[in-house]
């Protein structure tokens, strides 16, 4: 079914690429793009918001008519109770610091030295021989599996927790290099050569460039797996965080506390991706692609 | 979305078997809990008396491990078994947020948890405690003590680290040097103190608040005969237990796979099987003990724990099953 | 320069975002290899979006279908073995050696450790005391019973959550208003990790099979579901003119052009899930069982026997594997008829 040469249609450039990433593992989507703009975008926004809305407003009505038991589903208004109540202690902002903190250390270890390694590996044929199938392999351990491990090797203090979660952080940016650098086109490469450039600047003004918009999918798996790596690390033998605050509701029956904790990871992970999203949007701008259309 | 209609359906479905009136209508299979730290479970599921008199009826039994009172309380609380044992003042934790039990049988009174320190330590006393790294399970016996204690040495527990840990990765914990104090449980307490000569911080059995075994308020009420077989069952479980200490020890360290002596530690030194009816006696110590709850920011602002207490503890259920030979005062 | 120009991937096909951009470029004299290697496995490439590509770099510790893979190199040294010379032959050898060094180095050095006490078994057994531990399961069959157990939660989680994935990838895709009334609301919930819902999980459904069904399903169901909406709306917008140009009826459109269109796309999305698959699966397994893989790891964690542990943990991660590799084989079979699938 080869319409497209069929009908002397041209080679089909890449369709939207960040628009639709996926890691394994974390599958991070970011939703396409929609091309309207204008008063008629924040009516779709609104749109889009009618049903978690609507379903707020039904649990609401269903816990206070007593037909939901509120030990199973709390009313939003409870929530909101619980919600500020710790706020007022000052609590909540402790636990959220220092998840916050947790995730932002891990990321950043994690991925700065998965940029090394895999800049390491995408470049240079020998590294990638001896390092990449140990990398891979390692890559398949169950996250869970490394909580047991790294506590009884390191503890029970910050350490293991942020190694926990810079491993998480570690493959989806490692692998988003490596393929990025190997997707170069390597007619840009040739073009370089040609143009006599040395291998620093063929890093700098080619290689890095064209593997961006992989990194940047990389990176944002990455951010999405710390989150879920967090909660791996605060569920077990911590003191403070929205992990501990977590397992702190469920060990007391307190739903409303779980809840609360659920949400709050919820936010912050939608937070985190998209100030990812406005970075990836702002240094992925000269692209001259199909789904270029955002602003 | 289709999601969230499975949720409320499920939700539903939970509701609707709760308060399903299906009075007397025969049991298909009873779900209960097993846990090292109620021998008595263990007895009595090593000899199947249980299943034995519930096999007329054919009903199957089903046993289910708790890891700790957390776990069997979220258990009961889940409607993923009918009866669970627990610490007594952790089922009145768990009662006082919501959850719909009610306590029928009290297994034993044992002296279960207590704070150790590892075998070289140089802490000496629990006000030693601040600024150190104290592991302890969250909504058990063990967690409530350490907090009592600590409310007790007036030490603010914003000053110690309390690590959630389970029992068992709690005393590996302390045995490695990872934390300074365990608030430990039996019978992994029983073993880190003569395996790993662990020593006691601090011991009071007065802040040890027995076995319960408490039953879903929702199956009490739908079927009463079984919840009463099954205390006939453990009232059995007991009576052997009494008179064969040192075989029920035997049972416990084959099931928690932990030594003899650590098992006779546990079963023949420290609990006490002689009072198994909830009674007054069992009110007030937990009237005693509720405060700790709303210290500590445990229950919601404003929960009456006395009218808590009362609803929990059925005094009257049990009596005409309990031996009256082995009735104390 | 000119022989390089000369084999480049024909344009038009994914070639670009498939190829190994650095085999001429870096190292002229491998070509050679890296030429046989991509014909004799017949690399297969899917659809070139970076979604794809960081795909392929999928768990795989055997990337059979990359040129440079171990198993690809093995194949190409078969197909030389005959024409090459010793001194190439030997160079080849070494070539498929070279991944193995680092593993089987630190195996080496973690078994010397463990023997000599330095590394005390409760902290990490020795690599044969686990060989041991799984021979030993194996031997009496519950290693076979644990993993049937699991293997069966894993794919009712997957028929579930896979077909729901489905029903609302092709709803969201084909229809603006319902991408609008519902894809807000999937990407708020696809944020809360799905180890955080275990408590809620149990509160709602008990410890029975079913909370781990739902967290199976819950977990499979994001990318299926992105990748049939992705996969649905990246068909070529030219083709489907052209398809009703031809007079094509709804129905006969969606079955010859946009679903073969995104099939690629669903096709990875499954390959995802079924990665994902593996690892909500042990999440879920955390909560109370009486049998399955998470069952008999949690069991020895009791019991201090850690060697049983690192069995538990090197199945889910093998069986990850697997699931990995059948989903490319699926990916290779279904889509053989598409131009961009055949090899450079």
């Amino acid at each position: 079914m080869n319409t497209r040469a069929a009908f002397g249609l041209g080679p089909r450039t890449a369709p939207d690429a960040p628009a639709s990433v996926e890691c394994d593992a974390c599958a991070v989507v970011a939703p396409v793009r929609t091309s309207v703009r204008g008063p008629n975008r924040w009516l779709r926004a609104a749109a889009g918001l009618l049903l978690p809305v609507g379903f707020l407003v039904a649990v609401e009505v269903l816990v206070r008519a007593g037909l939901i038991e509120a030990r199973f589903l709390p009313a939003p208004s409870e929530l909101a109770q619980t919600l500020a109540e710790l706020a007022r202690g000052g609590e909540l902002a402790a636990h959220i610091g220092i998840s916050v903190a947790r995730v932002l250390a891990g990321f950043v270890i994690g991925s700065m030295l998965a940029l090394l390694l895999g800049a390491l590996v995408g470049l240079n044929r020998r590294a990638e021989a001896l390092l990449d199938p140990t990398l891979q392999a390692l890559r398949a351990i169950p996250s869970l599996a490394w909580v047991p491990l790294l506590l009884l090797w390191l503890g029970i203090d910050e350490l293991p927790k942020i190694t926990l979660i810079a491993i998480g952080a570690f493959f989806p940016v490692y692998l988003g290099i490596t393929s990025g650098i190997r997707d170069v086109d390597r007619k840009l490469v040739e073009v370089g050569a040609m143009a006599g450039l040395g291998r620093i600047a063929q890093v700098r003004r080619i290689f890095l460039p064209a593997s961006l918009p992989a990194l940047m999918t990389g990176l944002r798996g990455g951010l999405g797996l710390a989150w879920m790596f967090l909660v791996a690390a605060e569920l077990i033998a911590s003191t403070r965080g929205l992990g501990y605050l977590l397992s702190d509701g469920r060990e007391t029956s307190r739903a409303d506390v779980v809840l609360a904790s659920i949400v709050l990871l919820a936010l912050l992970g939608k937070l985190g991706d998209s100030v990812l999203q406005t970075i990836e949007r702002r240094a992925l701008a000269w692209r001259d692609t199909h789904d270029q259309r955002a602003a | 979305m289709k999601r969230r209609e499975l949720l409320k359906g499920a939700v539903g479905a939970v509701l609707a078997a709760g308060l399903a009136p299906a009075h007397g209508a025969t049991l298909d299979e009873l779900r209960l809990d097993y846990a090292y730290y109620s021998p008595l479970s263990l007895v009595l599921k090593r000899f199947g008396w249980l299943e034995e008199s519930l096999k007329a009826d054919g009903t199957r039994v089903k046993w289910v491990l708790s890891q700790g009172s957390n776990r069997a309380l979220e258990y009961l609380g889940s409607n993923s078994i009918d009866l669970g044992s627990s610490a007594g003042l952790a089922a009145l934790l768990s009662k006082a947020n919501g959850n719909p039990i009610r306590t029928v049988y009290v297994g034993s009174r044992p002296e279960w948890t207590g704070l150790l320190v590892g075998r070289d330590s140089p802490i000496r006393s629990v006000a030693e405690l601040r600024g150190k790294k104290v592991a302890a399970t969250k909504g058990t016996d063990p967690y409530l003590f350490l907090l009592r204690s600590l409310r007790e040495f007036k030490v603010p527990k914003g000053e110690v680290e309390i690590v959630h840990l389970q029992h068992p990765d709690g005393r590996a914990a302390l045995e490695q040097g990872k934390v300074d104090a365990w608030a430990g449980l039996d019978p992994h307490m029983a073993a880190s103190e003569l395996d790993a000569g662990s020593r006691f911080l601090y011991r009071n059995v007065g802040y040890n608040t027995y076995n319960f075994l408490s039953a879903r308020e929702a199956f009490l009420a739908e079927q009463p005969a079984v919840v009463g077989k099954v205390i006939a069952a453990y009232e059995k479980a007991r009576l052997w237990t009494l008179g064969h200490v040192d075989e029920a020890a035997r049972i416990l360290a084959d099931e928690a796979k932990v030594s003899v002596p650590v098992a006779l530690l546990q079963v023949k030194l420290r609990t006490d099987f002689s009072n198994p009816l909830p009674s007054a006696e069992h009110v007030n110590a937990l009237r005693a003990a509720a405060p700790i709850l709303r210290e500590e920011a445990l229950v919601k602002p404003g929960t009456d724990l006395d009218r808590t207490v009362t609803a929990l503890i059925d005094t009257n259920f049990a009596r005409p099953l309990i031996a009256a030979s082995a009735k104390a005062g | 320069m000119s022989h390089v120009f000369a084999r480049q991937p024909q344009a038009g096909s994914a070639a670009s975002f498939g190829s190994t951009p650095d085999d001429a470029a870096l190292r002229p004299a491998d070509s050679d290899v890296a030429d046989a290697a991509r014909a004799g496995v017949g690399a297969v490439r899917p659809i070139a979006t970076h979604a794809v590509e960081l795909a392929d770099a999928g768990p795989v510790l055997f990337e059979a279908d990359a040129p440079r893979g171990k198993g690809a190199v093995g194949a190409a040294l078969l197909g030389k073995l005959g024409a090459l010379r010793d001194g190439s032959a030997r160079r080849a050898t070494l070539a498929a050696l070279k991944p193995w060094i680092v593993p089987v180095l630190l195996i080496i050095v973690w078994q010397a450790a463990a023997q000599s006490g330095w590394l005390s078994s409760r902290v990490l057994p020795a690599p044969l005391a686990v060989v041991v531990a799984a021979w030993e399961l194996a031997w009496s069959g519950e290693l076979w019973r644990h993993v049937g157990v699991s293997t069966l939660r894993a794919l009712s989680g997957f028929a579930v959550g896979g077909g729901i994935g489905l029903a609302l990838g092709l709803l969201t895709g084909s229809l603006r208003s319902a991408e609008t009334l519902l894809d807000t609301s999937i990407q708020m919930v696809r944020n809360i990790p799905p180890l955080a819902l275990i408590p809620l999980v149990i509160l709602w459904f008990g410890i029975d099979e079913g909370a781990k069904l739902f967290l199976v399903s819950l977990g499979v169901f994001f990318p299926i579901y992105a990748n049939t909406f992705h996969g649905i709306r990246s068909v070529d917008p030219q083709l489907i003119e052209m398809a009703r140009s031809y007079g094509l009826s709804r129905w006969a459109l969606y079955r010859e052009v946009i679903l073969p269109g995104a099939l690629p796309s669903m096709l990875v999305g499954v390959r995802y899930s079924l990665g994902l698959m593996w690892v909500i699966l042990i999440v879920a397994e955390t909560i109370s069982a009486q049998a399955g893989i998470g069952y008999m790891t949690m069991n020895a964690r009791e019991f201090l026997q850690t060697d049983v542990v690192l069995v538990g943990i090197l199945l889910y991660a093998l069986l990850g594997k697997l699931a990995d590799l059948i989903a490319r084989g699926l990916e290779r079979r279904l889509l053989r008829w598409n131009p961009s699938y055949r090899s450079a």
